[in-house]
């Protein structure tokens, strides 16, 4: 029988200070023309500047001990942060993936030495790193990596090519899921291991990959008999594809999977208040039902995570929801600015909503599809 | 998550596992009402559930009797407890006298209501907003208006114009009170029988064979489900938070006016999303009278329409969003505060 667990979790008023100070950073940063609000802003706008003034309020790293340069609070801090970044559209990508992924990642399996050097420059806005996942033949078939690490004297040597990995082109470091031992028959889920590759190593090429808008945020990153040391190996060898298959559970629920469009319907609000018509009305009451029960559900999962329950199925029933509600808004706020004669639309909500537009089809691919996520969730309800 | 757990809850669990299985709706249906159903949960007083000790009931939380309200929703229950609990909380709160039996409640404006298990409620209780006003009928004095109805307890037009109430008495409850506390009730029930018919959906599925394999196995029919859980989930979640605004607003129902209002508009718009996979996977057999599915179809029709349909509830809330600041409307997603304070 299938029963739902999402806890009703009450703000916290600290939490809301919390708010309160991000968004008045936020507004200081947008009024002086240090950022351009943008759609999809955690992964196709990065701006280094903007990271290191985050670092510097101490909102990257909020999770981790203060010994690695972390400020010793919550995820539910990090929540409210990430949540009131992307509302504002700031230029949150270029920090957004080692501060979510791979500082936790670290924190677990990296040495002592690694999370001193490492930890307080992800924390001060000023490391970057990339996922590396996918390769031409592996996307949504994951387990089908063929990118190599061979053991040699004191490390790894690395052979292949990732692809689609977001920001690259900007990292440090790259996390990769890599072969290091043949699959056994079937079973392509072992012989899989994480690997940390700085990315400054000779034989470390990285293509940007231009998208259909013109930007150029995602890459080709191939590697040609790259050595990496031995503590580069993260986790357990052969022990790659559980670890991989772990985080992947754990940020499907986060905020940037129902609000990486809100940035549109705010803009479009400050022009439509008071402007709307019957049908309109309808709409927003609509989409605002949609946010607020997302919202809910989104919330009650970091509050479930941050007990260290992880529920892997309303996760992945979050993203499915969250990423339609997305593309619905940008879609939704089109049918709303029709009560706004065109020639009165600012020049900010015709750009941000066409980006929108365009930032569209990748919202139900990264992180794992709408077809995979219904897959696991076939699987959860026992059809699989 | 409606918690299922206490002690009212589970007092209400057992009857319905008791008294409640599932050729019970297809008896109800077929006109055997079930009396000893009723009975138990009187006995027990759980239709007393939300009424003042001092008029008799035992003045349990929300919470507990939300509880109570999703388990008898899961049973499709064909007594009304869920309006009995509504009109014994309007009675209470305007200080009339609760009957014996079975009520259910209409919000009237003019001579005419819809008006749930019309047919089965020895008394209605009528809210008038108009005439700040709460009062009680019995059922019989009221004159029913034919017509096809979607459900066997779904709304029945009721004409008070020649009936005189047993009781009233002025209220000061505002409308939004009472149509946090209705609307509410509804969102429990509904995200509830959602839950029920997915289950009844999964089973059927894993168990009916096509092409040498159970539908399960093909992905076609795994997807459907997989998107009608998804709504099955946020059913939930809308429901959970529109209860918990009740509970934390016990003494003034109105400040949960906005949650409740969400909750109709999410689930309302679900209930075409998940009925429609539900039915799609179960084939002709979900179409008949002998099997189950219906059970939980129908009222979700029925429901979805009663005091309003989604659509009127998304445009009522948007009216009011319409002209309230972007500040404002994103301080309501996150926190659920609607209105500034």
């Amino acid at each position: 029988m299938q029963r739902f667990n999402f806890p009703v979790v009450q703000p916290d008023p600290a939490l809301e200070d919390l708010r309160a100070e991000l968004q008045a950073f936020l507004k200081e940063e947008r009024e002086a023309g240090n950022f351009r609000p943008e759609p999809e802003c955690w992964m196709a706008s990065s701006d280094a500047e903007f990271s290191k003034k985050m670092g510097k309020r101490g909102w990257i790293g909020l999770t981790w001990s203060s010994k690695y340069g972390g400020h010793d609070k919550t995820a539910l801090e990090r929540y409210i942060v990430t949540e009131e970044t992307l509302r504002a559209g700031a230029p949150v990508g270029a920090h957004w993936i080692a501060d979510r992924q791979h500082a936790p990642m670290l924190l677990e399996h990296g040495t002592e030495e690694q999370k001193l050097d490492i930890l307080p420059r992800i924390a001060a806005g000023e490391c970057y790193f990339a996922i590396g996942l996918s390769e031409p033949g592996a996307g949504s078939d994951l387990a089908n990596v063929k990118t190599k690490a061979e053991k040699v004297e004191g490390g790894w040597k690395i052979n292949g090519q990732k692809i689609w990995s977001s920001g690259a082109h900007i990292s440090h470091y790259m996390v990769a899921i890599l072969r290091t031992s043949p699959a056994e028959g079937r079973n392509r889920h072992v012989g899989l291991s994480q690997i940390m590759i700085d990315l400054s190593l000779p034989g470390v090429t990285i293509k940007p990959i231009t998208d259909l808008s013109g930007d150029a945020h995602f890459n080709e990153v191939y590697f040609e008999d790259v050595i990496v040391p031995d503590d580069c190996l993260l986790g357990e060898e052969g022990g790659g594809w559980k670890q991989v298959t772990g985080e992947l559970a754990m940020e499907r629920s986060g905020p940037e999977r129902f609000l990486s469009s809100y940035i549109t319907l705010e803009t479009a609000l400050h022009q439509l208040r008071g402007k709307l018509g019957s049908d309109s009305q309808a709409r927003l009451g609509k989409l605002i039902a949609n946010l607020r029960t997302l919202r809910g559900m989104s919330w009650g999962i970091a509050n479930l995570l941050h007990q260290g329950v992880s529920p892997e199925t309303e996760a992945a029933l979050v993203k499915d929801l969250g990423n339609r509600l997305e593309n619905d808004l940008t879609l939704q706020v089109r049918a709303l600015l029709n009560d706004l004669p065109e020639e009165e639309w600012s020049d900010e909500m015709r750009r941000i909503l066409n980006i929108g537009i365009l930032r569209s089809p990748p919202n139900t691919l990264r992180g794992g599809t709408t077809e995979v996520m219904r897959g696991i969730t076939a699987r959860q309800l026992g059809l699989r | 998550m409606i918690n299922t757990e206490g002690m009212v809850a589970e007092t209400a669990a057992k009857i319905y596992a008791d008294l409640c299985g599932r050729e019970v709706p297809h008896e109800a249906e077929a006109g055997q009402y079930p009396q000893a159903l009723w009975d138990a949960l009187a006995e027990n007083g759980l239709p007393l559930a939300w009424v003042s000790e001092d008029n008799g009931g035992f003045g349990a939380d929300y919470d507990e009797v939300f509880g109570a309200i999703w388990v008898s929703a899961e049973a499709a229950s064909p007594v009304p407890f869920a309006e009995t609990l509504i009109a014994n909380w309007l009675l209470d709160r305007a200080g009339v006298a609760i009957p014996d039996g079975a009520a259910t409640f209409a919000l009237v404006e003019g001579n005419a209501a819809s008006v749930p298990f019309a047919g089965t409620a020895d008394h209605v209780a009528v809210y008038d907003a108009s005439e700040n006003e709460i009062a009680l009928y019995k059922t019989a004095d009221a004159s029913a208006v034919d017509g096809q109805a979607l459900s066997p307890d779904s709304d029945t037009r009721l004409d008070f114009s020649t009936a005189t109430p047993v009781a009233s008495a002025a209220t000061n409850l505002s409308r939004r009170a009472v149509e946090a506390l209705i609307l509410t009730v509804r969102a429990v029930q509904m995200a509830s029988a959602i839950e029920a018919a997915l289950n009844l959906s999964i089973a059927y599925v894993s168990d009916r064979e096509q092409f040498g394999r159970p539908l399960s196995k093909f992905q076609a029919i795994q997807h459907q489900l997989a998107v009608a859980a998804s709504e099955s989930a946020a059913a939930t979640m809308a429901a959970t938070q529109a209860a918990s605004a009740l509970a934390r607003n016990a003494d003034d129902p109105e400040k949960a006016w906005h949650e409740a209002v969400v909750a109709k508009v999410q689930i309302g718009h679900s209930v075409e999303a998940v009925t429609v996979p539900f039915h799609q996977v179960h084939g002709a057999m979900g179409y008949t009278q002998e099997y189950d599915l219906h059970h939980y179809t129908r009222r979700l029709w029925a429901w979805r329409d009663a005091l309003g349909n989604e659509h009127h509830w998304s445009k009522l809330l948007g009216a009011e969003l319409a002209v309230t600041s972007p500040d404002q409307i994103w301080k309501g997603v996150t926190t659920g505060a609607w209105i500034a304070s």
